[in-house]
C-alpha cells in the first residue's frame, strides 16, 4: 500500500475476527517499524510486550481487562503491551547520541562532537532533565507516541486491523512483572478486522483552519483545496464517517458475534 | 438476592403493558430506535426476556438501573459493585435460558442492550458470555 492509503486506511477497529490467527511475521513487521521512529537523543524509551491472547493465563487476561476494553481484549488475537522505559537515558548515558556522530548523523556542520555529547550534553542537559520526572515523562512518552503511531500505522499497511486501548498501569505492571521505572502506556489490540475495511468511515476530525496555523495564532493555515482532492485521488482522505450502511453492518457484526444491541 | 439494598418497584411481576411503561424500560426502547432508526421487529420478545430477567433477579426494570448509579455533585456515577452484581446475575441468567448456547446468550444482550442504553456501560464476552 502507498503511504497516504495507509494513513487513509486507519481507524479504530474495535471488531476483530477472534479465531483468525496473526502471522507471527506480521508482528515482528510491526515492531520493526516503531524501532525505526524518530527518536530524541535516539534513546528508544518504547518496550513492547507482545501476548497471544490464547496463551496468557485467563486469570491473568481478566486481569488486563478493564471495563471498556474487556469485549476488545476478548476479541483481538494478538495484544502488544507498550511500555515507557525511563531508565534508559541513565543506562546509556549519551552513547546512543555518540552512535549518531559515529554514523554522520550529527556532524561538526552543525556543531557536534563526542566531546560535545560527553562533556555537555549528557551531564548537563540529559542526566538532569531524567530528574525533572514532569517534564521528563512528557518527552519520552511523547516520543513512544510517535513509535506506537508507526506500529499502528503499520499494522494497517500489513492488512490488518489495530487499535489503541490504555490499560490499567497497576495491573499491567503486575502481571508482566516490569520494571519499576517502566511507565505502562498501551495496549495495541491486532487482528483480522471483521468490519469492512471503512469501518464506518473516516472520523470526524476538528476543522483544519481550528487546529493548524501559519506564522501566528491568529492565522489559520489556509487549506488549499486541490491538495484536498489530491489526498482524495490518493485515498488518504476517505468517506466520512456516518456512512448510510453503518447500522446495518454493526447489525450483522452483533448478530454474527453474538453481541448486544 | 445475596446483595439487595434498593426497594422493589412495582413492575416487576407485572403485565407486560405496565412493565413496558416503566421509566427505564422506555429509555431502552427510546435508545433502540434512536440507534438503529426502527424498532426492533423482535420487540416483544426482547420485552419478555428482560420480564424474566427482573423476575430472576426480583426487582423492577427501574429499580436496577437506579441501583447501578448514584447522584454525585455534578453529575452521575455508576455504581461498580452494582454493576459488576448484575453483571454476575446477567451471565447466571444466561446459564438459566432454556435453550442452546446462542438463544442464551441472545437473552443475555438483551438485558445488557437495556442495561446499555440507559447508561450502564456493560459489555458480553464474545459469543456474549460474561
Amino acid at each position: 500500500m502507498e503511504f497516504k492509503e495507509v494513513v487513509g486506511r486507519r481507524r479504530s477497529i474495535r471488531f476483530f475476527e477472534p479465531d483468525k490467527p496473526v502471522e507471527r511475521e506480521k508482528i515482528q513487521v510491526i515492531l520493526e517499524t516503531a524501532r525505526l521512529a524518530s527518536c530524541a537523543v535516539n534513546a528508544h524509551w518504547l518496550r513492547a510486550i507482545v501476548v497471544d491472547r490464547d496463551k496468557i493465563p485467563p486469570d491473568k487476561l481478566n486481569q488486563l481487562k478493564t471495563p471498556v476494553a474487556a469485549l476488545t481484549l476478548d476479541l483481538a488475537p494478538v495484544h502488544i503491551y507498550f511500555f515507557c522505559d525511563l531508565g534508559v537515558v541513565k543506562r546509556i548515558k549519551g552513547s546512543r547520541l555518540r552512535e549518531l556522530v559515529d554514523a554522520g548523523a550529527l556532524a561538526p556542520t552543525h556543531g557536534w562532537s563526542h566531546k560535545f555529547v560527553d562533556e555537555f550534553v549528557y551531564p548537563q542537559i540529559l542526566e538532569p532533565m531524567t530528574n525533572n520526572l514532569q517534564g521528563y515523562l512528557a518527552a519520552a512518552m511523547a516520543d513512544c507516541g510517535g513509535a506506537a503511531q508507526n506500529a499502528l500505522l503499520a499494522a494497517f499497511d500489513e492488512g490488518l486491523g489495530a487499535c489503541l486501548n490504555t490499560p490499567n498501569p497497576v495491573l499491567t505492571k503486575q502481571v508482566f512483572g516490569v520494571p519499576d521505572d517502566w511507565v505502562s502506556l498501551w495496549v495495541m489490540l491486532v487482528g483480522y478486522p471483521a468490519e469492512s475495511w471503512e469501518a464506518g468511515g473516516q472520523r470526524p476530525r476538528p476543522p483544519f483552519e481550528e487546529l493548524y496555523f501559519e506564522g501566528d495564532i491568529k492565522t489559520p493555515f489556509r487549506r488549499d483545496d486541490g491538495v484536498v482532492e489530491k489526498l482524495k485521488a490518493a485515498g488518504m482522505i476517505t468517506r466520512p464517517a456516518p456512512l448510510p450502511e453503518r447500522r446495518q453492518e454493526i447489525m450483522r457484526l452483533a448478530e454474527r458475534l453474538n453481541l448486544p444491541t | 438476592m445475596e446483595e439487595g439494598g434498593g426497594k422493589e418497584d412495582e413492575s416487576a411481576g407485572t403485565t407486560a403493558a405496565a412493565f413496558s411503561d416503566a421509566a427505564a424500560v422506555r429509555t431502552w426502547l427510546d435508545g433502540l430506535r434512536e440507534q438503529w432508526g426502527e424498532e426492533p421487529r423482535d420487540m416483544a420478545d426482547r420485552i419478555d426476556v428482560l420480564q424474566r430477567f427482573s423476575a430472576f433477579v426480583e426487582r423492577g426494570p427501574d429499580t436496577i438501573i437506579a441501583e447501578c448509579s448514584r447522584e454525585v455533585e455534578g453529575g452521575k456515577r455508576i455504581r461498580i459493585k452494582k454493576r459488576r452484581f448484575y453483571s454476575d446475575k446477567i451471565d447466571e441468567f444466561q446459564a438459566s435460558v432454556v435453550g442452546d448456547a446462542r438463544t442464551q446468550a441472545r437473552a443475555a444482550n438483551v438485558v445488557r442492550s437495556f442495561m446499555i442504553h440507559n447508561g450502564i456501560f456493560m459489555q458480553g464476552g464474545v459469543g456474549g458470555g460474561g
